[in-house]
């Protein structure tokens, strides 16, 4: 053995920064050597946009950063930019996400892997800074690929698997990385960046059909006789948002192989083994809701919690395995859907909807924090408390509580 | 390589970018446009189509496509994006060794309600942009005519469409007058160049859309195309009637390249505005004193826009609403 060889390799620590997650996000799209970036202003996802134009204004980086006349303009140009061959972002939050869902929409559907940031607001009237889920999960029907992160480090690592997952043939659907507002837009933690490891990980994008003189002719989403391809067109999105499952699967894999970062694809269990009741939740409350777990087991209450890591595609099969034996769930629902089964929120259904098929089904109460204002771990506690003494009693009370509101829960 | 101007038809040569494999009306005006400015072009080009008929009548039940170069479907209001969306693609991979170096043309061709009306904030963010050799097309027939003829900000005043109709109690059908966008995209700083143009005179279109690429940025030319379902005329007269808009003065050429203006077609005499407006049947409800009002209105701007081509400087005609009688 040469005296080369035997040197043993030193390999440093990851370096670890402190980022708030949209200046993490702004990494990510770096690191992605993105082509094509538009941009316009709300808040708080605008935080990427500001960082990105500041990087390519310092020249870390080289793309096309675009101020657009609006977010339609802005998911337009990103659906375009896709469709030559480039690699686009774009993002938006709030009411500027269905300003834009024309071009959301047919971006899914004219499958363009376009990534974009979500930065979760509540929506307008009366315009409010708090934190809702319902602009992004309105978009749930379309073909876009909805992650959902739980911190600054998880938003960079899920931008990068979004660009991988994406672009890749099996799937070529566009993504939204979507991310709590304030608590992780602008919430400074720590981030380790990947290291050079990381190259390779995204193989250049090449779309099928460019739109580009040199690959010829090709005429895209022209106006068709419904009867003639309608059907099969919509099959050919359903089935990619099928196949994106197992791609994803290998994604975080080849991820984890790089980065030493190991997440499960789809959910996260934590104290899941053999508990009793469930919180279910996605997002940075998942935090508090681990914190709350882990208390009420020192009183020896076993609690276990699941976070969803995906939205789209919504990982049903692996909720009924993990839910199938737990006796009840108290589900952390950041969005409401007015008039719907039970009155509850649009997470709290499609997670009802999932469990329909479990062998036993739990029993699931829905607490609903609509309008922004901020929970606190009290809450997610009651929420526990409300879930295991309806357990007890063998029927629910009620199915939805909304724990934030002020006056009586009608 | 910059495009060639050209002084006959034959010029442009044998090749059809857009051909057979549409459904357009006999005597569709957009459909001639959209063919004469495509060959101008040439296979360099990237079409991108708003919706509206040249996006509707375009597809076809067989799946066939009349494009003979790439293209793709924007929302109605997307124009303006999607033309800065390619064109933006375009760069950033050839000036990142992405794709070979090459100049691509990217031709938006959009009606007026996807330029004049949904799209126009779009339009306008695109105009403040540097990209080169992309070229935004308004065809202009008027009218929503896709979705059954309903009024657009360009519909002229008098017109009766199924959102303005002529009636008992309201005479005049379109009370609104015409919108000039080329006007007012011509008010952007910086731009290189502006065109108005209809399918007369013949060369007309093609030159300007040669022009228009090798401006060295974005540019926009506003084309007037007869609609034989919209305006009610024999289908065999679209081109004598973009004749006879520019001979009346209802539709002024122009062209307005880096700050200098120029009619592009100057009658020797002014027709009357009747010549053209009798020939339509939107417009058969207006009396012979309404029509006598509008020829006196085109009179008045007709003076304006030969001052401005004089004095080389753009002047905007202004002229007060026709009150209804």
């Amino acid at each position: 053995m040469s005296a080369a060889a035997a040197k043993p390799v030193q390999r440093l620590a990851p370096k670890t920064r402190i980022w708030t997650g949209t200046r993490a996000i702004a990494e990510a799209v770096k690191i992605a050597d993105v082509d094509v970036i538009a941009a316009y202003p709300i808040r708080p996802y605008t935080g990427v946009m500001n960082e990105l134009a500041r990087m390519i204004s310092e020249g870390e980086f080289s793309a096309e950063i675009i101020v657009a006349d609006s977010e339609h303009s802005q998911f337009e140009i990103a659906k375009h930019a896709s469709a030559v061959g480039a690699r686009a972002f774009v993002g938006s939050s709030g009411v500027g996400l269905l300003y834009a869902a024309e071009a959301i929409t047919v971006t899914a559907l004219a499958q363009l892997p376009v990534v974009a940031l979500a930065g979760c607001r509540a929506l307008d009237d009366p315009g409010n800074f708090g934190m809702e889920w319902n602009d992004t999960l309105v978009f749930r029907d379309f073909g876009w690929l909805v992650s959902w992160a739980r911190d600054a480090q998880e938003a960079l690592d899920m931008t990068l698997v979004a660009y991988r997952v994406s672009e890749d043939r099996r799937v070529l659907l566009p993504h939204f990385v979507a991310v709590d507002g304030a608590t992780i837009t602008h919430i400074a933690s720590p981030v380790a960046p990947p290291d050079e490891r990381i190259d390779g990980f995204l193989p250049p994008y090449k779309p099928p059909y460019p739109l580009d003189p040199d690959y010829g002719p090709v005429t895209k989403a022209q106006h068709i006789a419904p009867s003639l391809i309608g059907t099969e067109q919509r099959k050919v999105v359903d089935v990619s948002a099928k196949r994106s499952r197992e791609v994803i699967e290998e994604a975080w894999r080849d991820f984890g192989r790089r980065t030493e970062r190991s997440y499960p694809p789809f959910v996260e269990a934590t104290y899941m083994d053999d508990a009793e009741l469930a919180i279910v939740t996605m997002g940075a409350y998942t935090k508090d809701a681990v914190y709350v777990a882990g208390k009420l087991r020192g009183r020896g209450e076993r609690v276990g919690v699941v976070r969803l890591r995906y939205w789209r595609p919504y990982p049903a099969r692996e909720l009924r395995e993990l839910l199938e034996d737990v006796r009840g769930i108290a589900v952390l629902d950041f969005s409401y859907s007015f008039g719907s089964p039970d009155s509850g929120g649009a997470f709290y259904n499609e997670l009802r909807a999932a469990l329909y098929e479990a062998s036993i089904r739990p029993l699931i109460l829905d607490f609903l924090f609509a309008g922004g204002r901020e929970p606190n771990v009290t809450h997610f506690e009651k929420a526990v408390e409300v879930t295991r003494r309806a357990v007890e009693r063998g029927r629910p009370e009620r199915l939805v509580y909304w724990p934030t509101l002020r006056g009586e829960d009608i | 390589m910059s495009l060639q101007p050209i002084r006959s038809p034959r010029e442009l040569g044998p090749i059809d970018y857009y051909t057979s494999g549409h459904r357009t009306c006999a005597g569709c005006g957009p459909a001639i446009g959209y063919r004469l400015a495509t060959k101008a072009a040439g296979p360099k080009t990237v079409l991108l189509g708003p919706t509206g008929c040249m996006y509707v009548a375009n597809g076809h039940q067989f799946l066939t496509s009349p494009y003979a170069v790439p293209w793709f479907h924007t929302q109605l209001g997307g124009g303006g994006a999607a033309g800065i969306g390619t064109a933006a693609a375009f760069r950033a991979l050839i000036s990142k060794g992405k794709r070979r170096r090459e100049e691509v043309n990217v031709l938006v061709y959009g009606g007026d309600g996807g330029f004049a009306d949904i799209g126009y904030a779009g339009l306008s963010m695109a105009m403040s942009y540097d990209y080169q050799r992309l070229l935004y097309i308004l065809y202009d027939n008027e009218s929503y005519a896709n979705t059954g003829i309903q009024a657009s900000s360009t519909t002229p005043w008098g017109a009766t469409t199924t959102f303005t109709p002529a009636g008992r109690v309201k005479r005049i059908g379109n009370e609104r007058m015409k919108k000039n966008v080329a006007l007012t995209i011509a008010a952007h700083p910086g731009v290189r160049y502006v065109a108005t143009s209809s399918l007369y005179p013949p060369l007309d279109l093609a030159n300007k859309v040669r022009k228009a690429l090798n401006s060295g940025g974005p540019a926009f030319i506003q084309v007037l195309t007869p609609c034989p379902k919209g305006w009610f005329f024999d289908p065999k007269y679209t081109v004598t009637l973009s004749r006879l808009a520019v001979e009346t003065g209802a539709w002024a050429l122009w062209e307005y390249e880096e700050g200098v203006f120029k009619l592009t077609y100057k009658p020797t005499r002014r027709r009357p505005l009747g010549d053209y407006m009798r020939m339509q049947g939107r417009f058969t409800h207006l009396s012979d004193e309404d029509i006598e009002r509008l020829d006196r209105m085109a009179e008045e701007q007709w003076k304006l826009w030969l001052e401005a081509d004089e004095r080389r400087r753009l002047i905007l005609p202004w002229a007060p609403p026709p009150t209804p009688l």
